[in-house]
């Protein structure tokens, strides 16, 4: 079949078949012999942020949260819930969304077909009625209330409030319950006429399938339905000054320790996609295992001095508007632990990262990056929000293997600037 | 797959060996068990994170993870767990196959650390080295008061306490701080001694075919003197009889949801010939989003995000559980209720049976794809003293009845409600 192009990992010995169903459906499958589970994600470009859009040349402003409701509506139709059908099928189902994308998903081990023509149909045939969207509102506050009562949850969120000023990762993923009761039908079908158009979403299947076989069933799935024709998406999003939000914020809730999250903003250089923007990611994660990984002085510094334990964390996050860096944990004394964080770094910052260090991370994050495709869920989910910022999961293990020690030391001398860091702090009491 | 092999090694241990060659991985488990008892807990969850501290070889932290990290980022952890009225002390080892790597020989590597955390821990004056076991004692106590934070996790926690007060599966897999603080180096070391040399440690070992003589050379890595007869571990305790009535605790903290936990006894445990309509029961009740209560809860009456009811295998209880508004908290508990008892009562339609069976079906293949899921459910069988294969279970979910689910409903009985709720709307 001539339209299957490959894509070959030779460090994980996979191969990923890809091809572009008409009108414009991205569709990657990657067969993986002898697992019993079959797995299919079918996502959109359209997440949290994505709240101000042209539609027909006029600007839309859409109430937060409103990816994520429609996540929610979209299972159902005018006669029944998708939820419903694939339980007949003997499939497991769910969706989420994220800042950047929305992901219908379903595993199974019988019935594959049946599946993933149900995941298809259903994404694309939206059903939502004052009724439902109104009873929606019940369950999604209480997942909102639940959120509230999560301290990594919180302490994440404040962080992103207290780096950005007015970008739109500031804001809870779900919205607040003010402004999910402002969500109407109407503005459902607004959004899902824009953000799921196939030329704004993609397809991965994995697990004991035949391409030949999936690619030809989503072609007559797509092939048996109209499209109107695609103009693009002119997204809208404020701008955002390098200069962060506030410095410091503290908040009370029941916990039994102090928690401490630091946020560094990065400031990207304009737009960024593609391997650029994955070679920033895999720099800054490196250099961050450098400075706070487990096999480092820092870290055993602080665990010694019992003020982080082992779930103390520090990662990067890299969008094609935005980045950050953020770390932390639950410490004894959040003031201490956020002092002798800074001085950690300025500490590097003069002594340098070692050439030892680099080849022994890297080593680890090969080996991570190896381990991690026993998860089929991890290789779809993965794969796919790289596709939609243009980049290519597969080459990873070849980025790692370029970097070099003056680039990191490069990227250590420029992130995690002292002026463009946050601090949050919960500690233990009332709100 | 290939098929999986079992022995007991010369010092008792038992060794299962389980092929399959999909996964990028060799992933070793140990479990070694002890009772679970309120004077030992503590100890019992101490003792693998002091392991994981330094051995003669890798006497500091940074040596350790620094070796780790050459091993291509080999992953080794401990934690415990608690299974019915057992306490486990687990130790895993995750390598990268190494037949997928430009230098094949870190298996040997591997395994040497494995048996140097196991077998050869740092000892000073006796004991483990002070300072380890002091830092160690600080984290776990950091563990155990640090329940409270998730919610969720700490109102079941909560509702099991009380349902089980006086049963030895009140204790905490943690243990707690006043058992904690009895603890100390040379103490410890020696109650390592006793465990690593008389307590029953099962070994599994999921890995590839291809990378001959994996078995072997694990099997040499756990050839250490032990006691000719592992002790017996006590059994789990299911049949309860208590004279109350359902008991009502409600506990109060400034929270924005409340919490509220049901705990039923089935009386039907993992060795039960019911065991498998009790899977059934938990599956039309709450195991699915096509069950009864995430249907009339969340769907019909909009009270919930998340409502689920969910078994102890080994100790034969369920429990229901849903993130709500206080306000509603009657009408949840109604509604919960009513579930429970139309299942008894018959009300099963022939679409909620079979929804279950295929729900069940998938969620047992799908534990085949996962190393750990796989020695999980070795594991459990082992434990339930059934050993059944895949298949025998297959068939065994195949056959399972409509009358037999509603005889199992019938043994259920509420014993605990546990209410966490905020200050507000009193």
């Amino acid at each position: 079949m001539g339209e299957l192009k490959e894509r070959v990992s030779e460090t994980v010995k996979e191969k990923v078949y890809e091809s572009e169903v008409s009108p414009g459906l991205k569709t990657y499958i990657l067969p993986r012999r002898n697992f019993s589970k079959k797995f299919a994600v079918f996502s959109t470009r359209f997440g949290s942020i994505d709240s101000s859009f042209e539609v027909d040349g006029h600007r839309l402003d859409v109430p937060d949260g409103v990816a994520h409701f429609l996540e929610h509506k979209l299972f159902e139709s005018e006669n029944d819930n998708a939820f419903d059908r694939f339980a007949e099928l003997g499939a497991s189902s769910n969706a989420f969304t994220s800042f950047t994308q929305t992901s219908y998903l379903f595993s199974c081990t019988e019935n594959f077909e049946d599946s993933l023509e149900l995941l298809l149909n259903f994404v694309q045939e939206p059903y939502f009625s004052e009724e439902t969207v109104e009873k929606e509102k019940g369950i999604i506050e209480q997942e909102i209330r639940m959120y509230e009562d999560h301290p990594q949850w919180r302490i994440f969120f404040s962080m992103l409030e207290s780096l950005y000023q007015y970008h739109p990762v500031r804001k809870d993923i779900a919205g607040t319950v003010d402004s999910i009761h402002r969500i109407t039908p109407e503005i459902l079908y607004q959004c899902y006429r824009t953000f799921y158009h196939p030329c704004n979403m993609a397809l991965f299947v994995v697990g004991d399938v035949s391409a030949e076989e999936v690619l030809t069933q989503v072609k007559n799935n797509l092939g048996s339905r109209e499209f109107p024709e695609w103009k693009g998406i002119k997204r809208i999003y404020p701008q955002e000054p390098p200069q962060v939000n506030r410095r410091r914020v503290e908040h009370s809730m029941v916990v039994s320790e102090p928690i401490l999250g630091i946020g560094f903003k990065d400031v990207l250089p304009g737009f960024l996609e593609g391997e650029a923007l994955l070679r920033r990611e895999i720099v800054t994660e490196l250099l961050l295992e450098i400075i706070f990984g487990n096999s480092e002085p820092l870290f055993n510094h602080l665990y010694e001095e019992g003020l982080i334990d082992e779930g103390f964390d520090a990662g990067y996050t890299v969008e094609t508007n935005h980045a950050y860096t953020f770390l932390g944990g639950e410490t004894r004394d959040a003031e201490l632990l956020y002092q002798k964080i800074m001085e950690g770094i300025r500490g590097l910052k003069e002594k340098g990262i070692t050439f030892e260090q680099l080849e022994r991370h890297r080593r680890k994050m090969l080996g991570e990056f190896m381990r991690r495709f026993n998860s089929l869920e991890f290789v779809a989910n993965n794969f796919l929000s790289y596709r939609f910022k243009n980049a290519d999961f597969f080459a990873f293990p070849r980025l790692l293997q370029e970097i070099t020690l003056q680039e990191i030391n490069e990227r250590l001398e420029e992130h995690l600037d002292p002026d463009l860091h946050a601090v949050s702090v919960i500690l233990p009491g009332r709100e | 797959m290939g098929q999986s092999t079992v022995k007991n090694l010369p010092n008792g241990i038992r060794f299962c060996y389980l092929p399959a060659d999909k996964f990028k991985t060799i992933t070793i488990n140990v479990f070694i068990h002890q009772d679970l008892r309120e004077e030992l807990a503590s100890q019992t969850a101490l003792l693998p994170s002091l392991l994981e501290r330094g051995t003669w070889k890798y006497p500091d932290s940074l040596s350790l993870r620094r070796e780790m990290e050459n091993l291509y980022g080999a992953e080794l952890s401990t934690d415990v767990g608690k299974k019915g009225e057992r306490h486990l002390m687990v130790i895993s080892l995750e390598l990268v196959r190494p037949d997928l790597l430009p230098e094949g020989d870190i298996l040997r590597g591997g395994l040497n650390l494995l048996r140097s955390v196991l077998c050869e821990p740092l000892v000073e004056n006796g004991g483990f080295p002070a300072s380890y076991v002091e830092q160690e004692k600080e984290q776990l106590s950091k563990e155990i008061r640090g329940l409270i934070n998730e919610k969720t996790t700490y109102s079941i926690e909560r509702c099991v306490q009380e349902m089980c007060r006086g049963e030895r599966f009140e204790v905490y897999k943690y243990g707690d701080l006043e058992n904690l603080k009895k603890t100390d180096p040379a103490g410890l070391y020696t109650y390592y001694r006793e465990v690593i040399s008389s307590n029953p440690i099962d070994v599994y070992m999921v890995g590839p075919e291809s990378v001959p003589g994996a078995g072997a050379m694990l099997e040499e890595v756990l050839d250490f003197p032990r006691e000719e007869k592992p002790r017996e571990i006590e059994e789990t305790r299911v049949y309860v009889r208590k004279d109350r009535e359902v008991l009502f605790k409600e506990e109060v903290l400034p929270v924005n949801q409340a919490k509220l936990v049901l705990g039923y006894r089935t009386n039907v445990d993992y060795s039960h010939p019911l065991y498998y309509p009790l899977l059934f029961f938990n599956g039309v009740l709450g195991g699915f989003p096509h069950s009864k209560l995430f249907q009339n809860v969340r769907e019909k009456a909009s009270l919930a995000y998340f409502v689920f009811s969910r078994l102890e295998k080994h100790k034969g209880i369920m429990i229901v559980t849903a993130g709500i508004d206080y306000q509603q908290y009657k009408r949840t508990l109604d509604l919960m209720q009513k579930q429970v008892k139309a299942v008894a009562d018959g009300e099963i339609t022939g679409t909620e049976m079979e929804n279950t069976r295929r729900g069940l079906l998938n969620q047992l293949s799908v534990q085949k794809d996962s190393p750990s899921q796989l020695i999980s459910f070795y594991l459990d069988s082992h434990m339930g003293g059934r050993d059944h294969t895949f298949e025998e279970v297959m068939q065994k979910l195949q056959q399972v009845t409509r009358e037999e689910v509603v005889e199992v409903a019938r043994r259920v009985e509420l014993d605990t409600v546990y209410l966490l709720r905020g200050e507000k709307g009193e």
